[in-house]
């Protein structure tokens, strides 16, 4: 009976503290971050971004807010168009991992503020490949690379180039594999490089609108060949692991030697000893492998805009860029020049000379089901 | 209080008892017709009500063409089937011998055992998968057993049909031993004592006097297990091939990477189809249970 008491009274308090209406305005001096980003990216911003920006400007607070995924930080961006035709309160001022497109009329409205125009004084840093659209400001970025086992491989002989990898497979057969494109960007942007190499390595020729069925047929057809070509020689005669972390795990265990990997898992990944300390990162050096950078976006009618602007600014100085590197595990959004140069010999291997980003969309979805019905199915299930 | 309010009940005349018999059950009958019976009708619907390229809607079977007339679906489907038979039959062979030490042994072990055997049951399968990994994966504990002892590797069945295979037997074993368990607990022991004493052996115990008295649990199990097997979804997408795929992360794929609800609900309709099967061999075995 007692417990019983005990239970009903806990859950009204929990109910009751839930739904308090909660008057809160947004305050001067506390900048609202929303995050769409994972768990490792918000500690980062927690243990490094916010005790380094509050020490350097006396009187300004973040407040770190997760806001789930991309759905749950466009409602916050819907809220505040809302708010923006009625001059309101958005009660929100930076949205971090966030493109602005996703909000309707938001830019055409005025919304968004332009960095063109912000005046930010590091806004030239922001390394040219990273450039989108003037109401995203790159600040991080994330490729996929190949990680590898220096102890079986010697890195002065790894594979630099398209060619040399599918060479360095079939001489070495079992030691490599990838993840289902669509679990995972590491393996789908490893097929998307394929896409590429088989259409004359230049990743213009694919755009989010020039997508028909006929074009793709002509273009992923030929790039499903060179994929069913490499089956044979995979891991275990063409198997692929479910997820970025599976392919990891097999590295680790050392049961393969090469595996494409996310730049920032597998840093960390080292950095937490999950991989080991002689675990190699290469970036193929033609094209590099597919990746993105994460953008961020200022609200223009937020009360805080302008201590949010200048938070934008500081994202960018060399300490919080090299920081990105060395603590989060990416890459930085401002040009190599701008990070420190002991930083720039270490990662000399994984400087990218290009961050091709495929589109999504329909495209999407043609890799996706072509993979799984033209390359997948190549595996003898009984082996 | 409520005691005596159900003594006063008892008394009364049948008549009487039948509506508030009715009253009791309605809710959960209620909400299984409107959380369940109803998303499956409008879910058959949908597939067979399909738009047409002239903006209306009009009966077909196109979806189910395509999916009969599809390799890739029609080895999807198949690969279930066979992990589901697979499974069923080492579920019986793992567990009718556990349960029958469990039924029988009086040893202090035998509460080990079965503890161990319920293990299973609390562990998440997201879990089990990685673990899985780490212990039959390539590399993994029994290879490197094996190495110190200087034995040769295993074959992994990680990434191969076995991989799900042995994840979803071990997830099964403790719900197949328990409901085992309660059906040889109809089994009296003086029936089997009975039987030692005109010289039956123990196969012959086995085979004339517990089997026969235990099939209706047996089939139960089973079909619980098969329910469960057939729309796994962790374990066959983990551990299991890229192709071909089983049918739960076929559907999650198809509509969650493809966009494509309309083959995603004709992918469960199916799946359904086979699962309601196995729950009328269910409903059958209770049904013929209850009547005396």
């Amino acid at each position: 009976m007692k417990r019983r008491h005990f239970l009903i009274s806990a859950a009204a308090v929990t109910a009751g503290v839930t739904i308090m209406p909660r008057m809160s305005f947004a305050a001067e001096g506390v900048i609202d971050v929303y995050f769409t980003s994972d768990q490792n990216v918000i500690d980062f911003w927690t243990n490094v971004v916010k005790p380094k920006f509050e020490a350097a400007h006396a009187g300004v607070t973040l407040n770190l807010v997760d806001g789930g995924d991309s759905a749950g930080v466009a409602a916050i961006g819907d809220r505040a168009l809302a708010a923006l035709a009625s001059g309101a309160d958005p009660q929100a001022d930076l949205f971090e991992g966030f493109d602005t497109r996703v909000t309707v009329d938001g830019i055409a409205k005025g919304l968004y503020v332009d960095f063109e125009k912000a005046g930010l004084s590091n806004y030239s840093k922001i390394n040219p490949l990273a450039f989108d659209i003037p109401t995203n400001l790159p600040y991080r970025g994330s490729q996929v690379l190949l990680a590898y086992d220096t102890t079986k491989l010697d890195p002065a002989s790894v594979p630099k180039t398209w060619a040399d990898l599918v060479t360095w497979i079939k001489a070495n057969p079992g030691q490599f594999i990838y993840n289902r494109p669509n679990k995972g960007g590491s393996g789908g942007n490893f097929v998307r490089r394929a896409i590429y190499e088989v259409n004359g390595k230049d990743p213009s020729k694919f755009t989010v609108d020039n997508f028909t069925p006929e074009f793709a047929e002509s273009a992923l057809n030929p790039a499903w060949d060179v994929l069913k070509d490499l089956a044979p020689s995979l891991f275990d005669g063409g198997a692929y692991t479910s997820g970025n972390t599976q392919s990891l795990q097999l590295l680790g265990q050392s049961a393969v030697t090469m595996i494409p990997a996310w730049s920032d898992q597998a840093l960390s990944a080292i950095d937490q000893g999950v991989l080991p300390e002689t675990t190699g990162l290469v970036q193929l050096q033609d094209l590099g492998l597919p990746g993105g950078f994460t953008k961020l976006a200022v609200l223009s009618n937020g009360t805080n805009k302008d201590a949010a602007l200048k938070l934008a600014d500081f994202l960018l100085t060399e300490e919080i860029q090299s920081a990105v590197l060395t603590e989060l595990g990416g890459f930085p959004g401002v040009s190599w020049d701008y990070v420190s140069a002991d930083l720039r010999t270490k990662f000399a291997d994984i400087i990218p000379a290009s961050i091709p980003n495929f589109p999504s969309g329909k495209w999407e979805t043609a890799i996706n089901d072509g993979w799984y019905r033209a390359v997948a199915p190549n595996v003898d299930p009984a082996s | 209080m409520t005691a005596t309010e159900a003594g006063a009940l008892a008394p009364a005349p049948t008549q009487r008892k039948r509506p508030i018999g009715l009253l009791l059950v309605a809710v959960p009958v209620l909400l299984v017709l409107w959380l369940i019976i109803w998303p499956i009708i409008s879910a058959m619907i949908q597939t067979i009500w399909l738009p047409t390229p002239e903006g209306g809607r009009s009966l077909s079977v196109s979806s189910y063409e395509f999916f009969i007339n599809d390799p890739y679906s029609r080895a999807n489907l198949s690969i279930t089937l066979w992990t589901t038979a697979v499974c069923a039959v080492l579920l019986l062979v793992v567990c009718l011998p556990i349960a029958l030490y469990l039924r029988f042994s009086d040893s202090k072990l035998a509460a080990y055992v079965q503890g161990l055997a319920i293990f299973p049951m609390f562990v998440p399968s997201i879990i089990l998968s990685f673990a899985f990994i780490r212990v039959l994966g390539p590399n993994g504990t029994v290879d490197l057993l094996l190495n110190s002892v200087g034995l040769p590797k295993i074959k992994s069945p990680y990434l191969t049909p076995w991989g799900p295979v042995i994840g979803l037997v071990w997830d099964n074993i403790p719900l197949t031993v328990l409901i085992l368990l309660s059906g040889l607990g109809n089994v009296s022991n003086q029936a089997i004592e009975a039987a030692r004493d005109v010289g039956a052996g123990r196969f012959a115990l086995l085979w004339h006097i517990i089997l026969p008295r235990v099939s209706n649990s047996i089939l139960v199990a089973i079909s619980f297990a098969v329910l469960g097997i057939f729309s796994a979804f962790t374990l066959p997408y983990i551990l299991g091939p890229a192709a071909p795929e089983m049918m739960g992360p076929f559907m999650q794929r198809t509509f969650r990477d493809l966009f494509d609800p309309t083959n995603a609900i004709t992918q469960a309709v199916i799946t359904f189809g086979f699962c309601i099967l196995f729950g009328l061999f269910y409903v059958r075995s209770v049904a013929k249970n209850r009547t005396p």
